[in-house]
C-alpha cells in the first residue's frame, strides 16, 4: 500500500487544485442523489398523512428541490467526470514522460524494451484507477458517511447503531480488500502477460530465425500459453470482483431490511415521525449506488498497487541516478585545443558479474587529426572502449578526457556535440529517412540530407523509392539490406561535425568494394576530428596512423 | 482449445461470437433481469409495511405499540433478506457466465491470430513487432468487458423496464407514462451519440498503437538516440504523441459522459416527477392517472420505489454501450491485422502434414532453379535464374549487397515464391516441402536474431529432441563456431540468460552462437548461409569458415558472400550482378 499512498501523494502535489477541486465537485451529485430519494420518500408520505387528516403542506417547496436535485445530480456528475478525468490523464501524461526521461537516463536500462514499454503503457494506464476509482470514490464515502451519522445520530440511537453497524460492515469490506490486495496474484497475471507480449513481438521480428530454428508455430504455441496462464490467472481476480460486489450488495440489502425495522419501530416508539423514517429509509437505498463507486478500484487494487511499486521506484531511481547524465547545460571549460583530443589514462573496467576486468589499466591517447585503430579479436574489449570513450559506460577506474577535461564534466549536449559514435549496431527507427537522418542533426535541410546520403552511397537507392526522403524505414517499413542500413547509419554521422569521431566497426558487413568506398568517402569527409577506430579489417587498418593491438596491452 | 475447423472456417469473424456463445450471453441477461424483477416483492413489502403503519399512525383510534408491529416488523425484514440473497446469488451467477464466455472468445481471437501469423512467410512484410504484440494483448483485452457487459445488459435492457411499466401501469398509467417517456428517449439519444462514440473510440485505439509503437521503437533505439544527442528532442516527441493522446482520450470520454449524462437527466427527472406526481396524488390535488380507485400510499411509495430500477438498467447500458464502442473498433482493427498478415485457411492445409523430421530426408538433396524471377516493391531482384545443384554440391553466391542474395536464398527456403520458374528439390516445388524442409537445414543468417532465454535453450532451438542433447555436444558446436570462449566467460555459463537480440553479445557473437545454433542440426542435409563472416574478426572467422567447411561436407551446400576468405571454401561460384542475372564467372578461385 505505501507505494500507493506515495503515488497518490504525487499526484496531489502535482496539480492541487484539480485534485481538491474534484473530490469537491463530485460531492454534488452524490449529495444529490441522495437527498432525491430521502426528499422524495419524505414527501409523499407527509403528502399522504396530509391527504389523510386534511392538513395543510406547502408542497411547492418540496417539489421544487426536489426537481432542482435532479438537475443538479445530472450537471454534478458530468462536470465531476470530466474534472477527475482530466486532472488524471494530465497527470498521467507528465508521469509517463518522467519514465519515459527515467528510463533513458538510466544509461539503456538492462531490461527487454517490450517490458519497458509496459511500463509505459500498461502501468500508466492501470494507475488511472487510483485517483478515479480509489481516492475520490473512498473520500466521497467518508464524507457522506460523516454526514449520514450526524443525521442519524439527531433521530434515534437504534437508527444511530444500525446506520454505524452497517457503513462499519462496508468499510470493513474496503479496509480487507485494501490489506487483502496481494500482490502476487497481480504478479503473476503480469508475468504471463509480458511474456506474451514479448513472445508475441518476438514472433513478429525474429521470424525467418524462428521459421527455421523451432518453427514459428512453436513460438505461436508459446503465445497460447502464456495466454492461457494469464486467463487462469485473470479468472481469480475477476472473482475477486465479483465477490466483492456481491458483498457490497448483501450489505446494502441487509442494511435496507435492518433500517426499515428500526424505523418503523422509532414510529412506533414515537421518536421519529413517519415520513422522516421514509425519508430515512429511502436514503439508506440510494447508499449502494455510492459504495459500488469505490467497488472497482479496490477489485483492481492488487493490480494497480503493482504497478505504483514500479513506477514510483522507476522514477525514485531516476532521482538517484539523475548525475548519470549530468546537467545538459554544463559547460567544460574552455580548452584551447593544442593537447590530445582523446585520452585514456590508466583505465580499468570490467563488466557487471564477471570475474575478471575486460580492460585492464589501459592507456593511449589520440592527436588532432590522427587516426587511432583499436584491434583485437572479438570480444576483448574492443567495443568496450568505444564505449567508455562516447561515456555510454563509466569506467571504474582511470580518467578519460576528451579535449583535456575530464568526460565526466561534460554536459550531455556538449559531450554529444563534441563526439560521433557509428555505432557498431546502428538502429533504424520506425519513421521516415529524413527523420532517421535528422536524428543527428535536427536542422539539416533537405540538401544536407541528401548530400550526407550521396557521401554514404545511399542516394541512388533512396531515390528509387518514390517517397525519397519520405520513405518510411525500420520495422515494417522499406527493407534496408544488412549494409544499406549501415551506410544510412554513416550517412547520420556525415551531418555531425565533431571533436571526434568513434568508428565501432565501421565497414563491417559491406562488401569489399563498398566498404572501402564507404571508408574512403568517410576520410575524404573528415578534417582534423580524431578518429578512434575500432576494426578488425585490413581496409580498416591501412588507413590508421596507428594500431593498439588490445591483445598485447591487456596480456602484459 | 478448439479444433481446427471451428478456427479457421467457423465463419466467426475474428473477435467474434458464434450463435451459442451470444445464447449463452443472452441467458446470462435473462438470469440478470431475474434478480431485478425480484426487488418488485421487495418494494411491494417494504411499501406494504410503511403502508400498514402509516395506517396506524394515521388512524386516531388505534393505539400504536411496539409489540404490536413487532412481527410485522421481523417478518417483511426477513422476507427482504431473503428476497436479497437469491438476487445476489443471482448476479453472480449471471456474471461469472458471460465472463467465461468472454474469455473464450478472446483466447479464439487470439488463436486466429497466431494461426495466420505462423503461415505468413517470413520474408514477406510484417507488422511492427510493437503493434503486433498491442493487438495480441492489449486490443484482445478490449474485447472482453464488450461480451461480459454489453450482451447481457443489453438483453436485461429490453426485460427490466418493460416489466417495471407495466407493474407500475397496473397501479397508475400516468406514473407509468412519466417512465415511458422519460425511458425511451433515451435509446435515441444513445444511437446519436453512441455512433460518434465509436469513430472517436476507433481513432483513440489508433492513437494507443501508434504511441507504443512511436514508445517501443524509441526504447530500441535508445543508444542511438543518446550518442546523438537526441534524447532531449525524443523527450519532447513523446510528450507530444502523449498529449495528442490525452486529447484523444478525453474527447472519448467526452462523449461518452455525455452519453451517461443525457441518461442520469432522464432518469433523475423521471424519479423527480414520479414522486412529484405521486404526493400530489396522495394529497388529493390530482385524480387523474388512475384507473378508478385514487392512489393509496402503499402503491404511491410501490411505484416511487420501483422508479429508480426502472432506470438502472438504462443506465448499466450506457455504461456497457461505451465498451461496446472499444470491442467493435477492437474487433475492426484484429481482423484489419488479420487481413493485412492475410487469411490462415488457405495455405494452412498444405502445411499441416508433418512428419518425423528424421526419417525421410536422410540424403543431400539436388536443388534447381527454372527460369527463376522475382521483384519486390517494383524492383527486378531476380530475372530468369538457371541454376542445378547436384547432391552435396557446394555454391558460392556472390554479388554487390542489395543484389539478391538474400532473396535466392529465401526462395531455397520456401519464404518466397517466384514470380515465374520454379525451385524444385529433388523434383518438389519447396514451397511444398518447405515446412518439413525448415526443421531440416543448417541456415545461418545475415542478421541472425537469438531469442529470450538462455544460450543453451537458444542453441537448442532447432534441435528436435532437445533432452536426448548432451552438455558435451552443445561444447562442441560452440567450439565449431568459434564460441567456445565466449560461452566460457559469460557469467553463468552455458544457463546464462540472453535478453533481445542477444543483449549483452555483440554483433560477432551472435553471429558465432547463431552458428553454432546451426551446427546443432547434425541430422541437416543442407546448408544454407548468408554473409557467415560479416561481423567477425579475422581470427575468429577463419575459425567459422574452418566450421562451415566441416558442416558442408555431404550437405549440399549454398553460402551468400562477398568475403574472399569464405569464397576459399571452395566450390561453384555464381555473381549477381545487381541487375537479377546470375552469370558464373570465369574463374573458379
Amino acid at each position: 500500500m505505501k507505494p500507493v499512498w506515495q503515488f497518490i501523494k504525487t499526484q496531489k502535489s502535482y496539480d492541487l487544485h484539480s485534485f481538491v477541486l474534484g473530490i469537491f465537485v463530485a460531492l454534488l451529485p452524490a449529495a444529490a442523489g441522495i437527498l432525491l430519494l430521502g426528499v422524495s420518500g419524505w414527501f409523499i408520505t407527509s403528502a399522504a398523512l396530509a391527504g389523510l387528516s386534511g392538513v395543510f403542506l406547502n408542497i411547492f417547496a418540496p417539489s421544487a428541490i426536489i426537481r432542482a436535485l435532479a438537475i443538479i445530480r445530472t450537471a454534478g456528475r458530468y462536470g465531476e467526470r470530466m474534472l477527475t478525468h482530466d486532472a488524471t490523464f494530465r497527470f498521467l501524461g507528465n508521469l509517463r514522460n518522467r519514465l519515459f526521461s527515467a528510463v533513458a537516463e538510466n544509461a539503456v536500462g538492462r531490461q527487454r524494451s517490450g517490458l519497458i514499454l509496459n511500463r509505459l503503457t500498461a502501468d500508466i494506464e492501470a494507475l488511472d484507477t487510483v485517483y478515479l476509482r480509489l481516492v475520490v470514490p473512498i473520500v466521497l464515502c467518508i464524507v457522506v458517511a460523516t454526514f449520514l451519522l450526524l443525521v442519524w445520530a439527531g433521530s434515534s440511537g437504534l437508527v444511530l447503531l444500525a446506520g454505524l453497524g452497517f457503513l462499519a460492515g462496508w468499510a470493513l469490506l474496503a479496509w480487507k480488500s485494501l490489506s487483502n490486495s496481494d500482490r502476487k496474484t497481480a504478479r503473476r497475471a503480469d508475468a504471463a502477460s509480458d511474456a506474451m507480449r514479448l513472445r508475441a513481438a518476438d514472433l513478429a521480428a525474429g521470424r525467418r530465425d524462428l521459421a527455421i530454428y523451432g518453427g514459428l508455430d512453436k513460438a505461436a504455441e508459446g503465445i497460447t500459453r502464456a495466454s492461457e496462464q494469464l486467463r487462469s490467472v485473470e479468472d481469480g481476480l475477476e472473482r475477486r470482483s465479483i465477490r466483492l460486489s456481491a458483498y457490497s450488495n448483501l450489505i446494502g440489502q441487509a442494511f435496507l431490511a435492518t433500517m426499515l425495522f428500526v424505523c418503523a419501530w422509532g414510529v412506533a416508539e414515537g421518536t421519529i415521525s413517519l415520513p422522516y423514517a421514509v425519508g430515512l429509509l429511502l436514503v439508506v437505498m440510494a447508499l449502494p449506488e455510492i459504495v459500488s463507486m469505490m467497488l472497482p478500484g479496490l477489485a483492481n487494487l492488487p493490480r494497480t498497487a503493482l504497478a505504483a511499486t514500479r513506477t514510483m521506484s522507476a522514477t525514485g531511481a531516476a532521482k538517484k541516478g539523475k548525475q548519470q547524465i549530468a546537467d545538459p547545460e554544463k559547460r567544460p571549460e574552455e580548452n584551447p585545443g593544442t593537447g590530445p583530443v582523446l585520452t585514456f589514462k590508466n583505465v580499468t573496467f570490467t563488466y557487471p558479474g564477471a570475474s575478471r576486468p575486460v580492460l585492464d589499466n589501459l592507456s593511449f591517447s589520440i592527436e588532432r587529426g590522427e587516426t587511432l585503430a583499436i584491434a583485437g579479436r572479438s570480444g576483448c574489449g574492443k567495443s568496450t572502449i568505444a564505449a567508455l570513450a562516447a561515456r555510454l559506460r563509466d569506467s571504474d577506474s582511470g580518467s578519460i578526457r576528451i579535449n583535456g577535461t575530464d568526460i565526466s564534466d561534460y554536459g550531455e549536449i556538449d559531450l554529444r556535440r563534441a563526439v560521433s559514435v557509428l555505432s557498431q549496431r546502428p538502429y533504424l527507427f520506425n519513421d521516415t529517412v529524413a527523420a532517421n537522418l535528422r536524428i543527428a542533426d535536427p536542422d539539416a535541410i533537405d540538401t544536407q540530407l541528401w548530400q550526407a546520403l550521396e557521401r554514404a552511397e545511399l542516394a541512388d537507392r533512396i531515390a528509387e523509392s518514390a517517397d525519397g526522403l519520405k520513405t518510411v524505414l525500420g520495422e515494417g517499413g522499406l527493407g534496408l539490406s544488412g549494409g544499406e542500413q549501415r551506410r544510412l547509419a554513416l550517412a547520420r554521422a556525415f551531418l555531425t561535425r565533431p571533436a571526434l569521431f568513434i568508428l565501432d566497426e565501421m565497414t563491417e558487413g559491406l562488401d569489399e568494394k563498398t566498404g572501402s568506398d564507404v571508408l574512403s568517402s568517410f576520410m575524404e569527409f573528415r578534417t582534423d576530428e580524431a578518429v578512434l577506430m575500432i576494426a578488425h579489417k585490413k581496409r580498416e587498418l591501412e588507413v590508421a596512423d596507428r594500431i593498439v593491438n588490445l591483445t598485447d596491452t591487456t596480456a602484459n | 482449445m478448439r479444433g481446427l475447423k471451428t478456427n479457421t472456417i467457423s465463419g466467426v469473424e475474428i473477435g467474434g461470437a458464434d450463435s451459442s456463445e451470444k445464447r449463452t450471453l443472452g441467458r446470462a441477461g435473462v438470469v440478470l433481469a431475474l434478480s431485478d424483477f425480484l426487488w418488485i416483492p421487495q418494494a411491494g413489502l417494504i411499501a406494504w409495511t410503511l403502508g400498514s403503519i402509516l395506517s396506524a399512525v394515521a388512524d386516531p383510534e388505534t393505539n400504536l405499540e411496539v409489540s404490536g408491529v413487532m412481527p410485522l416488523l421481523l417478518t417483511s425484514a426477513a422476507g427482504v433478506i431473503a428476497i436479497a440473497l437469491l438476487r445476489v446469488v443471482l448476479q453472480t451467477v449471471a456474471q461469472n457466465t458471460s465472463r467465461r464466455v468472454a474469455q473464450a472468445i478472446q483466447q479464439r481471437a487470439r488463436t486466429d491470430l497466431l494461426k495466420a501469423t505462423v503461415v505468413r512467410s517470413p520474408a514477406d512484410s510484417f507488422p511492427a513487432s510493437g503493434a503486433f504484440a498491442a493487438h495480441v494483448t492489449d486490443q484482445v483485452n478490449l474485447l472482453g468487458p464488450y461480451y461480459t457487459n454489453y450482451l447481457p445488459q443489453f438483453m436485461r435492457l429490453k426485460l427490466v423496464p418493460l416489466a417495471i411499466v407495466l407493474v407500475t401501469a397496473w397501479f397508475s398509467w400516468m406514473a407509468a407514462l412519466i417512465l415511458l417517456v422519460s425511458g425511451p428517449l433515451i435509446p435515441v439519444f444513445m444511437a446519436l451519440i453512441g455512433s460518434r462514440a465509436k469513430t472517436a473510440s476507433a481513432e483513440q485505439q489508433e492513437e494507443l498503437t501508434r504511441l507504443s509503437g512511436m514508445l517501443l521503437d524509441r526504447i530500441k533505439g535508445l543508444e542511438t538516440l543518446r550518442v546523438f544527442g537526441a534524447l532531449e528532442r525524443t523527450k519532447s516527441d513523446i510528450r507530444e504523441a502523449g498529449e495528442r493522446f490525452r486529447l484523444g482520450t478525453m474527447k472519448v470520454l467526452k462523449v461518452a459522459f455525455l452519453s451517461s449524462t443525457v441518461l442520469e437527466l432522464f432518469s433523475a427527472l423521471g424519479i423527480a416527477f414520479s414522486a412529484v406526481f405521486v404526493g400530489f396524488s396522495l394529497l388529493g390535488d390530482i385524480q387523474v392517472g388512475v384507473w378508478n380507485t385514487p392512489l393509496g400510499y402503499v402503491e404511491g411509495l410501490f411505484i416511487l420505489l420501483l422508479a429508480p430500477e426502472f432506470f438502472a438498467p438504462l443506465r448499466a447500458f450506457s455504461a456497457a454501450y461505451h465498451e461496446r464502442a472499444a470491442g467493435l473498433a477492437a474487433r475492426q482493427k484484429l481482423s484489419d491485422l488479420l487481413q493485412s498478415i492475410g487469411p490462415a485457411a488457405a495455405v494452412s492445409e498444405r502445411v499441416l502434414p508433418k512428419r518425423e523430421s528424421t526419417g525421410s530426408t536422410i540424403r543431400a538433396p539436388r536443388i534447381s532453379f527454372d527460369g527463376v524471377s522475382i521483384s519486390l516493391d517494383g524492383r527486378q531482384i531476380l530475372s530468369k535464374v538457371d541454376l542445378e545443384l547436384a547432391p552435396g554440391e557446394t555454391l558460392l553466391i556472390t554479388g554487390p549487397s542489395g543484389s539478391g542474395k538474400t532473396t535466392l536464398l529465401d526462395c531455397v527456403l520456401g519464404f518466397r515464391t517466384p514470380d515465374s520458374g520454379s525451385v524444385r528439390m529433388d523434383d518438389k516445388h519447396t514451397q511444398e516441402v518447405a515446412h518439413e524442409f525448415r526443421q531440416n537445414v543448417m541456415w545461418l543468417g545475415q542478421a541472425p536474431q537469438l531469442f529470450h532465454g538462455t544460450l543453451k535453450s537458444n542453441l537448442l532451438k532447432g534441435v528436435s529432441d532437445p533432452q536426448t542433447v548432451s552438455e558435451s555436444e552443445i561444447w562442441r558446436a560452440l567450439r565449431l563456431a568459434g564460441a567456445e570462449a565466449l560461452a566460457q566467460r559469460l557469467p553463468r555459463g552455458l544457463d546464462t540468460p540472453l535478453g533481445e537480440n542477444g543483449f549483452g553479445l555483440s554483433v560477432g557473437e551472435i553471429r558465432r552462437v547463431a552458428l553454432a545454433r546451426a551446427a546443432m542440426r547434425k541430422q541437416a542435409t543442407i546448408l544454407l548461409a548468408d554473409e557467415p563472416t560479416a561481423g567477425l574478426d579475422e581470427e575468429t572467422a577463419v575459425d567459422v569458415i574452418d566450421g562451415l567447411r566441416l558442416l558442408k561436407n555431404s550437405r549440399t551446400t549454398i553460402i551468400a558472400t562477398h568475403d574472399p576468405a569464405v569464397l576459399k571454401i571452395g566450390g561453384r561460384r555464381i555473381d549477381l550482378d545487381g541487375s537479377g542475372i546470375a552469370r558464373e564467372p570465369e574463374v573458379v578461385p
